[in-house]
């Protein structure tokens, strides 16, 4: 079963939609890690939440910490997925760092999936043809996919009973109309390789949009909505009327925003001149535009933007281009997304770098009255929710985003659904 | 916070259910020369514990500055990060003895190409690795069968020949000997792909694939540059052009060390018997000269202190 998320797009807030009370398992499996948070839907609340990290290598450790600050580390014999999701288990049923008296407790199990290509629009309750849905969807997130796999193989393994969901990065953006998800190269591309924008962060995007028509008091069927989510990974949407109608990433992770180490847009025959200038193989020019570009890449000092911030007040020229050139290109988007829309009724800051650097979100929204951005600058140093003016016709919002409870949220709808 | 060492039994009884699976975790390299290191620096950037074991203590304090040296360069060119780094030599464990070579699944040999060198590593290691430890050898023209009857296991006998630079170039040769069982090729072939490389299968016999159809063609750019057909330069940029090759026959000579070369056409020559494979007379001027190629700065081009041809 699959749900379309237009059903978020109908006038219902979050609230009405996600009303169902379950204790959910969210998983965030990477290739050699796994992130976990056991939560309370009625609560929303983490009962627990944890880290089982270097999975298949020596050393491989547990890091769990339970709702009432008890915390432990486990270390172990942890060879792949399966394991680290038995010590999971393991930890969580214990009686003396435990949450959970049985097995049963876990009423479903919501899991991260990076790629849901064009298949899957919205989440979707697990089964072996999703699984292998996923698998052909292997090629779009080498990386990524196939350590969800993993994960949720095992968990159909290990909570056979368990119905299991899984909630896509893509599939909030997955309605963007085809001026938005084509690129400009031969349409057969697009057909033989599955080449076009699929966007990301969209757990993230769809939360904090739904969240600021409920701080706004409105339904977000009548909102223009700019979200820019600012963490280690950057991107921003476009959210007309609670559908996400263009986003920043595209094909990968890589497009759109300057981020920590990633270069965001540039002109494409720059990576061929580059690979011959410096005569770089392709791996080798993905880590040059992946992992040394971006802000540490420009500013030669850090990827990080509170060291960023720190350097530019020391007046360093560099960190000054890579703080400018950050913020200048979501500024840029903010005009594109305006005029994309028609018009605009708020924007979303969110993310590490989105909730806590009001020196971005300053220079972001600076001389933007004339499209009806007008940011309070007491409220914004102050990292107010809501900080534009009162009279401001755009409303400028700081948001806390929170994937996990998405997923845990989306993933207690669905399950209750299939059981109706 | 609570100990590290708790593991999971200890929370709940010994009901967990924790049976690891089969497969090559760890990895032992004998021997930090180029190729050791080389091999040992693209095991553990795919992840494995990887013990480097040399004999000679100022060898294994060069080969580790060396690996450091050679991974600042790649991350000075963008080609990697700090913290590929930090993994990669996190993961690699330096010692002069075979101390706890019975942990080890896998134990490859990269000493010089000595045959009588190679045998006694191989007995030693023969009393002293776990039953089921598969070996490996990384010559690329001794006799791998001679080698493994040498020892109790033959059967868990195979090469790995991997070409230098060995980070870089991802094709590795499985060669098989006359007593290697098939459990032993799809176990290392199941590994050489999780190391990131291409396996291609041979039998044992002089020169693989590589070497053997290589040396020929860089003899036969000798001759034509002996015989006074076209110089250096425009022979390397035909064949470049020509065959879209990524380095002309020349400088691949220069590069892979004339001496090198010169030893893989006699070896070819004796054991094959064929005249394509008598080296040139140029060749052998070139490596009584010392003029080694690019590591000694002059070769059949000339080079600058970093290895850079000079035009």
């Amino acid at each position: 079963m699959e749900t379309n998320c237009s059903n978020y797009s109908q006038g219902k807030k979050l609230n009405q939609i996600w009303n169902e009370k379950m204790k959910v398992l969210v998983l965030n499996c990477g290739s050699s890690s796994i992130k976990y948070q056991f939560i309370d839907t009625e609560t929303k609340t983490a009962l627990a939440k944890g880290l089982v990290d270097r999975i298949g290598m020596t050393g491989a450790v547990l890091s769990h910490q339970r709702y009432d600050g008890d915390k432990i580390k486990i270390a172990g014999e942890i060879l792949d997925h399966q394991i680290a999701i038995e010590y999971v288990l393991g930890v969580m049923l214990s009686k003396n760092h435990g949450v959970i008296d049985d097995k049963k407790d876990i009423e479903a199990v919501g899991h991260r999936v990076v790629h849901g290509g064009e298949t899957f629009s919205g989440s979707v309750f697990i089964t072996d043809e999703v699984v292998n849905a996923l698998t052909d969807n292997i090629e779009l997130a080498p990386l990524h996919n196939p350590p969800n796999i993993k994960g949720i193989q095992a968990c159909q393994r290990i909570l056979t009973n368990t119905p299991q969901c899984g909630v896509f990065d893509t599939a909030f953006h997955s309605h963007m109309p085809p001026k938005a998800y084509l690129y400009g190269i031969p349409f057969e591309l697009y057909k033989k390789h599955k080449i076009r924008r699929y966007g990301f962060h969209g757990t993230s995007h769809l939360y904090v949009a739904h969240r600021a028509a409920e701080m706004m008091g409105k339904k977000i069927e009548e909102l223009k909505i700019i979200t820019a989510h600012l963490g280690n990974g950057c991107s921003m949407a476009a959210v007309d009327r609670g559908v996400s109608v263009d986003t920043t990433m595209g094909f990968t992770p890589l497009e759109g925003l300057l981020m920590g180490t990633r270069s965001g847009d540039l002109d494409p025959s720059l990576i061929l001149y580059i690979m011959s200038k410096e005569g770089l193989t392709v791996s080798e020019a993905g880590t040059l535009l992946n992992k040394h570009s971006g802000l540490i890449g420009i500013s030669g000092e850090s990827s990080d933007m509170r060291e960023i911030l720190a350097a530019v007040k020391d007046k360093q020229k560099r960190s000054e281009f890579a703080f400018e050139l950050f913020c200048y290109r979501i500024k840029k988007y903010v005009g594109s997304y305006a005029a994309a829309m028609g018009g605009l009724d708020a924007l979303v800051f969110t993310g590490g770098i989105g909730e806590n650097a009001n020196e971005v979100r300053e220079y972001v929204c600076k001389d933007m009255i004339f499209l009806g951005i007008d940011l309070d600058e007491f409220k914004n140093q102050n990292n107010e929710e809501i900080i534009s003016k009162d009279n401001s016709k755009v409303k400028v919002l700081r948001i806390p985003t929170n994937e996990e409870l998405v997923i845990a949220m989306d993933t207690a709808r669905i399950v209750s659904e299939m059981k109706k | 916070m609570q100990e590290e060492k708790l593991r999971l039994e200890d929370l709940l009884g010994a009901s967990a259910s924790l049976d690891p699976k089969a497969g090559i975790n760890t990895v032992a390299i004998i021997g930090a020369g180029v190729m050791g290191q080389g091999i040992g620096q693209t095991i553990a950037a795919y992840g494995f514990e990887v013990l480097v074991v040399e004999k000679d203590i100022t060898n294994l304090e060069k080969s580790k500055v060396n690996l450091a040296d050679g991974i600042d360069y790649e991350i000075k060119r963008w080609a990697m990060t700090n913290s590929d780094k930090k993994a990669i030599l996190g993961r690699i464990k330096w010692q002069t003895d075979l101390k706890n070579i019975d942990e080890y699944d896998l134990i490859i040999e990269a000493v010089e190409e000595d045959f009588d060198l190679k045998v006694s590593v191989f007995k030693e290691l023969d009393k002293l690795a776990k039953k089921e430890a598969i070996f490996v050898s990384n010559t690329s023209t001794l006799s791998l069968t001679k080698i493994s009857e040498k020892t109790s296991r033959p059967d868990k006998m195979i090469g790995l020949h991997f070409l230098n630079p060995v980070p870089k170039i991802p094709l590795v040769e499985i060669v098989k000997c006359l007593y290697t069982s098939n459990e032993t090729v799809e176990f290392v072939k199941d590994f050489v792909s999780k190391i990131g490389k291409t396996p291609v299968e041979v039998y044992e016999y002089p020169g693989f694939i590589t070497t053997r159809s290589i040396v020929p063609l860089i003899n036969e750019a000798m001759h034509i540059l002996l015989e006074g057909v076209a110089t250096a330069k425009d022979i390397d940029t035909a064949m470049k052009l020509g065959y879209n090759f990524q380095y002309g026959p020349l400088e691949m000579a220069d590069m892979m060390g004339l001496d090198e070369v010169l030893t893989w056409m006699e070896t070819l020559w004796k054991t094959l018997g064929e005249p394509r494979y008598r080296p040139n007379p140029m060749i052998r001027k070139l490596v009584r000269e010392r003029k080694l190629g690019r590591k000694t700065g002059e070769g059949i081009f000339k080079y600058d202190e970093h290895g850079n041809k000079l035009l």
